[in-house]
């Protein structure tokens, strides 16, 4: 019986820990969040009202990360979009002491290197933005419209590899919805399964 | 597949930052890898994932066995073997990471069945994320059916798998494996890692005795629950979802397991490995859910449906006359017809009886089925239709029996009942019995297994689904069936008027017959060579040589009117058989003791090199002076401790295909053909010894001797 009890308990602590993950839904307020970005300057996503925003997970030794970047393949869907107005937030959820945690002069170096043509580089590593919306992975994707409603989230592409070449052949999530969504049209696929290495949470 | 990109630039990128606190890099790395350095050598490594000086994985290709047999079956697997604290990726992987890929290599011909995964650990990460995975070691592997017409000489297999193995960070590996098999190696190899993983591989059929798994959407949660499971049993779910589709993790509440679907929409299916936990024991097995049904995933003690039953009953009846028809089942069944009709004409009342006992047979093998059947499952095994014949010592044991049975009906001998046991003359001939009839209906109905004749397979294939109560009614509605003529004839015994009247003919006939079992035999002995190779084959002719000779002594010798003296030396005689035949068999297929290395020009220079003395053999498997050599001058307690005392490199070259290097060898020496006998005393400048074609022990020790004389003095002149 006490086996029985144990297990009980666990189950209902289970139960409470998975709710920490919830995300956000399709349709629903995307959370506001207010984070400094690594040139100092506070970012909220209530002050984007009115514009297509794009959040991505984003730490640049991931080596799904380095597929993006190294390629150039999120360089060119940031200038594309940012022309076109949309603000492109990348989030580093990793907490101190994890992968992907540098002080903020190193990543701006990273970002210079990389020739990233992103809105802004939040830094976020309490990892309290990334639970609150539930990422995963670097990268994970999520599109908020201009009435701060999500439109989707998920994976960056359909090809979960580290291969550069797959970028080819890949259908690009986030380009189609922002194409459909930006144009008035409904987005087909609003949900994927994100890939890559797992947000450096705090352990 | 492209290369994943290279992990030297990688590193290279990397090489500003700190990637590891000072603790995980000083942790020792040796213990994993040391696992690997202890595999057979069959194996080839694949390429080196090396960070900070350490391999995080290595992979290799790895076969239970060092020979390939044409038409069989074997298992290629890749072990990882993964640096302790790193983790590769299950099929699903879970939050974060990507499944580990295997591309089969293989050469025409050969067909690599699905992926085994064995059941992962469900791995908690920083933040709440949870990843299904891998540590230390895992093998990953495939059941491979080889062609037919195998090549001779080395057959190399190969894969090509690319994985993520994460920590604190991850990197992606590949490796181009390869293996050679069929390279002089004989038997099973690395039979300790596939037992081991095939053991947690989950279960596929039916769940394990008393479980059931079933599910519930409710809202976009997806309740699975189990039941029939232990009191505080420890109960998950690692769910496979379809493409795209994100799952929240699976949490246990009471006898269920409480997983949702991101986005809301509830899944039509779920496809996932339940898994229970309980009395220190791990039950897991696939499942593939709906909602509301629960077909695909009912198990023993479970209710069952009833309409589904009754209708898999009507089928069973149906199938199971059916079945008296099909070929397998024929013969025997017109033997039976044959003897009632026999029995008719003499004793009428007597061929009801027959009749009755007869479907008793049928009936009674049928229980015994349905009992293995149910046996089995609880056991956790998995067996379908015909599942027996799985086995060829049970395909030997059949084939033996039917010949028994063609010779019978030949008249080579009579089956009598002791005279003692009767109380008088063995008056009761082949199957005239009770007992006869009985056996004869039981013998029927393991014929007809293999068989499925229309309607069947609905209802047996649902038999194997169901609850125990189930199962046997089922088996029993297609024994009654296949008993439903004789039944018939039972009840009606009027009709037995419309078979035709017993006589000379009938002798005829039953010769007739025994050549229709005859063609049974050949259907057989295919499955024995299937399942074998030719080797079983010839074990089969071999073992139904000895059922004829004894047979023949017996019909000859030991007959109801045969003096005493006879039978006594008829019996010595078969005891005398057996053993001579147990005997030779042992003898001629007792494996080698000699560590034989596969000839060619290269092992023969390698060997010389070293120094060492060589003995090559040139043989055959056809060739019957070179085997008796082999066995009775070779592989002798005399020879095997000279050549262990001068550390003497025993190579074989097998001239069975006709390999060309092997015939220059032996035009070399003057020789058109096998045997042939070197032994090279030593140092590659000394010519070698050729021994004549016929051998004894004695002659391979002489050779030796004057071998190594020459040596000595060829040293103490210089």
């Amino acid at each position: 019986m006490r086996i029985r009890n144990i297990c009980l308990v666990f189950g209902v602590l289970a139960l409470s820990a998975g709710a920490a993950l919830a995300g956000v839904e399709i349709g629903q307020s995307a959370p506001n969040f207010s984070l400094p970005d690594t040139n100092g300057q506070t970012h909220q996503l209530s002050q984007y009202k009115g514009k297509w925003v794009v959040l991505e997970w984003y730490q640049p030794d991931c080596p799904f990360v380095r597929k993006h970047y190294g390629s150039g393949n999120t360089q060119a869907l940031q200038k594309e979009f940012t022309a076109k107005g949309v603000v492109w937030l990348s989030i580093d959820s990793s907490a101190p002491g994890q992968e992907g945690n540098y002080p903020a002069d190193k990543l701006n170096q990273i970002a210079s290197t990389q020739g990233a043509a992103r809105t802004a580089l939040l830094l976020d590593p309490d990892g309290k933005v990334g639970h609150a919306y539930g990422a995963k992975t670097t990268p994970d994707m999520y599109i908020i419209n201009p009435e701060g409603k999500l439109v989707y989230e998920g994976a960056i592409d359909s090809k979960p590899t580290t291969v550069v070449a797959d970028l080819k052949t890949a259908t690009n999530y986030v380009k189609v919805a922002l194409d459909d969504s930006m144009t008035g049209k409904s987005v087909s696929q609003t949900v994927t399964r994100p890939y890559g290495c797992s947000v450096k949470y705090a352990q | 597949m492209n290369p994943l990109f290279p992990i030297r630039k990688l590193e290279a990128n990397c090489a500003s930052v700190p990637r590891y606190r000072a603790s995980l890099a000083s942790r020792s790395a040796s213990l994993g890898l040391a696992i690997a350095v202890l595999m057979a050598g069959t194996v080839m490594p694949g390429r080196a994932q090396v960070v900070d000086g350490r391999q995080l994985v290595k992979a290799q290709l790895v076969a239970d066995t060092q020979h390939i047999e044409p038409g069989r079956k074997f298992r290629l697997g890749v072990l990882y073997t993964i640096v302790p604290k790193w983790h590769i990726y299950w099929k699903y992987a879970g939050d974060a990471g990507i499944p580990t890929q295997i591309e089969w290599q293989l050469p025409p011909g050969f067909q690599a069945g699905p992926l085994q995964w064995p059941l992962p650990t469900r791995d908690q990460e920083p933040g709440g994320l949870e990843v299904f995975d891998y540590s230390n070691e895992v093998l990953l592997f495939t059941e491979v059916q080889a062609p037919e017409q195998l090549p001779s000489g080395p057959i190399e297999l190969a894969a090509k798998s690319n994985w993520l193995v994460c920590e604190q960070q991850c990197v992606p590996g590949n490796a181009q494996l390869s293996l050679k098999l069929n390279d002089g190696g004989q038997g099973p190899a690395n039979q300790d890692i596939f037992t081991k993983y095939s053991a947690s591989v989950p279960k596929t059929g039916s769940p394990p005795a008393g479980y059931s798994v079933s599910m519930k959407p409710s809202g976009s949660q997806m309740v699975v629950e189990f039941a029939g499971v232990p009191q505080g049993s420890k109960l998950d779910f690692f769910p496979v979802p379809p493409e795209n589709v994100v799952l929240n993790h699976g949490k246990q509440a009471g006898n269920s397991v409480v997983l949702s679907v991101d986005g809301g929409a509830a899944l039509d299916r779920l496809k996932g490995v339940a898994v229970i936990q309980a009395n220190g024991k791990t039950d897991a097995f696939d499942v593939e859910l709906q909602p509301g049904g629960q077909a695909a995933a009912t198990g023993n003690g479970a209710s069952a449906d009833l309409l589904g039953v009754l209708q898999a009953v009507a089928f069973a009846l149906i199938g199971g006359l059916i079945l008296n028809v099909m070929p397998c089942v024929l013969p025997v069944i017109s033997l039976k017809i044959f003897g009632f009709v026999s029995e008719a004409g003499e004793r009428p009342d007597k061929a009801f009886k027959l009749a009755l006992v007869f479907s008793a047979g049928i009936l009674g093998c049928f229980a015994i089925l349905a009992a293995i059947v149910t046996f089995f499952r609880a056991i956790g095994a998995q067996v379908g239709w015909g599942f027996q014949f799985q086995d060829y010592r049970f395909v030997l044991a059949i084939a033996c029996l039917v010949f028994a049975f063609a010779l019978n009906l030949f008249g080579v001998f009579e089956l009598t009942v002791s005279a003692r046991a009767t109380g008088g003359l063995a008056k009761l001939a082949a199957g005239g019995g009770y007992g006869g009839a009985f056996f004869q209906g039981a013998f029927a109905t393991i014929l007809a297994t293999p068989c499925t004749a229309p309607f069947l397979g609905t209802a047996s294939a649902f038999a194997f689904t169901q609850p125990a109560w189930a199962t046997f009614l089922i088996f029993f509605s297609i024994g009654i069936g296949m008993a439903l003529p004789y039944l018939l004839l039972a009840i009606q015994p009027k009709w037995l008027r419309y078979l035709p009247k017993p006589g000379q003919w009938m002798i005829r006939l039953k010769q007739l017959l025994g050549f229709l079992l005859l063609a049974t035999l050949l259907w057989l002995s295919w499955i024995v060579g299937r399942l074998r190779g030719v080797d079983g084959m010839v074990e089969l002719g071999g073992l139904l040589l000895i059922i004829g000779l004894l047979a023949w002594i017996k019909g000859s010798f030991w007959t109801p009117v045969s003096p005493v003296r006879s039978r006594v030396l008829a019996a010595m005689s078969m005891v005398a058989v057996l053993v001579v035949a147990i005997g030779s068999y042992l003898f001629v297929t007792a494996p080698s003791q000699l560590s034989w290395q596969a000839f060619s020009q290269q092992s023969l220079d390698k060997a010389l090199q070293s120094g060492r003395p060589v003995f090559v053999d040139f043989t055959a498997d056809w060739c019957i002076t070179c085997k008796a050599n082999e066995r009775f001058a070779l592989d002798t307690s005399a020879v095997r401790q000279a050549f262990a005392q001068n550390q003497v490199v025993v190579l074989r070259a097998d001239w069975t295909h006709g390999d060309p290097e092997i015939t220059q060898v032996l035009k070399e020496h003057g020789r058109a053909g096998v045997p042939m006998y070197l032994f090279y005393p030593g140092g590659k400048d000394r010519p070698p010894v050729v021994l004549p074609e016929l051998i004894s022990s004695q002659t391979v020790l002489d050779a030796m001797k004057t071998g190594s004389q020459t040596v000595a003095d060829a040293r103490k002149a210089s």
